[in-house]
């Protein structure tokens, strides 16, 4: 299994936020032990690595995790709760999946 | 199979095709698909897939914080449309666990944001995990700068199951608020009465109001919060 992080630039050359905030939880809990790659997708350049993939899966969003295996199409994870939990089995908080859900997910405002 | 991929062509597909096309087409590719309805002009939808297909799965998410009318017009459409209306609860110790910490108003000091998560996404999430596939009533109008890129059918990546694919379709991504109100008038579809009142987009009667001439319907949400600062999205 291969697990590929990807982090923005933003179209001012700022780091994203969100991004510095996944990273840092994965630092924090370890977990980053287990991504093999980090790749940037960078909004000035749409051919950076992170831009290239985003688009090749069909990605709008950033952070993004992709878990590669063997003989396998990728599986894409745009919540980092949801990778946590079904790819790295850990344990989460309900709470905290379904923040993370609603402030990621803006179009799910008008339900 | 790449799914990803095949709901990428199916989407340029259907780009130009009309609600209806696209509620037949996702009604005869999904048997355990249902749409969302939240008690608004989503109506339309709820309209055009009972001719479609008589006893189609509908659901609505009771927040327990909703208009007295929109509870109304929910059951008046249950008893008009011949379809399967289920209405969804969240889940009770969360909701009480945040009400006692909080109270019944964090909202207004905490955003909008931890209330929705237990009384709309909660058991949003729930229902979902039991489908292939879900409609809903999202146009790119609603709000220009969150919903201008939406797609007619994506893979919902937030709530599918683990290693499978949740289809999210979105039949009236292209019409304008007009062309739904031409499509209620003409089709003498019921509404929720909060309309004739000024309500333009319906939500939680602690966080709606009406809306006055040229404000944008998005002003009559969270109207205390800042407008979402939008940065996960890519620019592609």
């Amino acid at each position: 299994m291969k697990i590929t992080l990807v982090k923005k630039i933003l179209a001012d050359g700022s780091p994203c936020k969100k991004c510095g905030d996944v990273l840092e939880k994965l630092e924090s809990s370890g977990q980053i032990a287990q991504i093999d790659t980090i790749l940037t997708a960078d909004e000035r350049d749409p051919e950076s690595d992170g831009m290239v993939l985003a688009k090749k899966l069909d990605v709008d969003r950033a952070p993004f995790f992709v878990v590669e295996k063997d003989g396998a199409a990728p599986l894409v994870y745009t919540v980092y709760m949801k990778f946590v939990k079904e790819v790295l089995n850990q344990k989460t908080e309900e709470k905290d999946e379904l923040k993370e859900i609603m402030e990621n997910n803006d179009d799910l405002d008008f339900l | 199979m790449n799914d990803t991929i095949n709901l990428v062509d199916l989407d340029s597909n259907l780009q130009a095709a009309s609600p209806q096309e696209i509620l037949a087409h996702a009604l005869a590719e999904h048997d355990n698909i249902a749409i969302s309805f939240s008690g608004a002009e989503d109506v339309v939808l709820v309209d055009m897939a009972s001719r479609i297909k008589p006893g189609v799965q509908v659901f609505c998410l009771d927040t327990g914080r909703l208009h007295a009318a929109t509870y109304e017009f929910i059951d008046k459409v249950r008893q008009h449309y011949e379809v399967d209306l289920q209405i969804l609860f969240p889940d009770a110790t969360a909701v009480q666990q945040l009400v006692n910490e909080k109270g019944l108003f964090s909202f207004y000091q905490d955003t909008h944001k931890e209330c929705c998560a237990i009384r709309k996404v909660g058991p949003l999430r729930k229902k979902l995990l039991t489908l292939d596939a879900w409609i809903t009533g999202q146009r790119k109008d609603q709000s220009p700068g969150t919903r201008a890129n939406i797609p007619v059918v994506q893979h919902d990546r937030a709530f599918s199951r683990p290693e499978e694919v949740l289809v999210k379709y979105n039949p009236l991504v292209n019409w304008t608020s007009a062309q739904v109100w031409d499509y209620i008038r003409s089709n003498n579809v019921p509404y929720n009465k909060l309309h004739d009142q000024g309500f333009i987009s319906i939500g939680c009667e602690p966080c709606t109001r009406p809306t006055g001439p040229g404000q944008h319907e998005r002003e009559g949400r969270w109207w205390w919060e800042e407008e979402t600062k939008k940065e996960c999205g890519l620019h592609r």
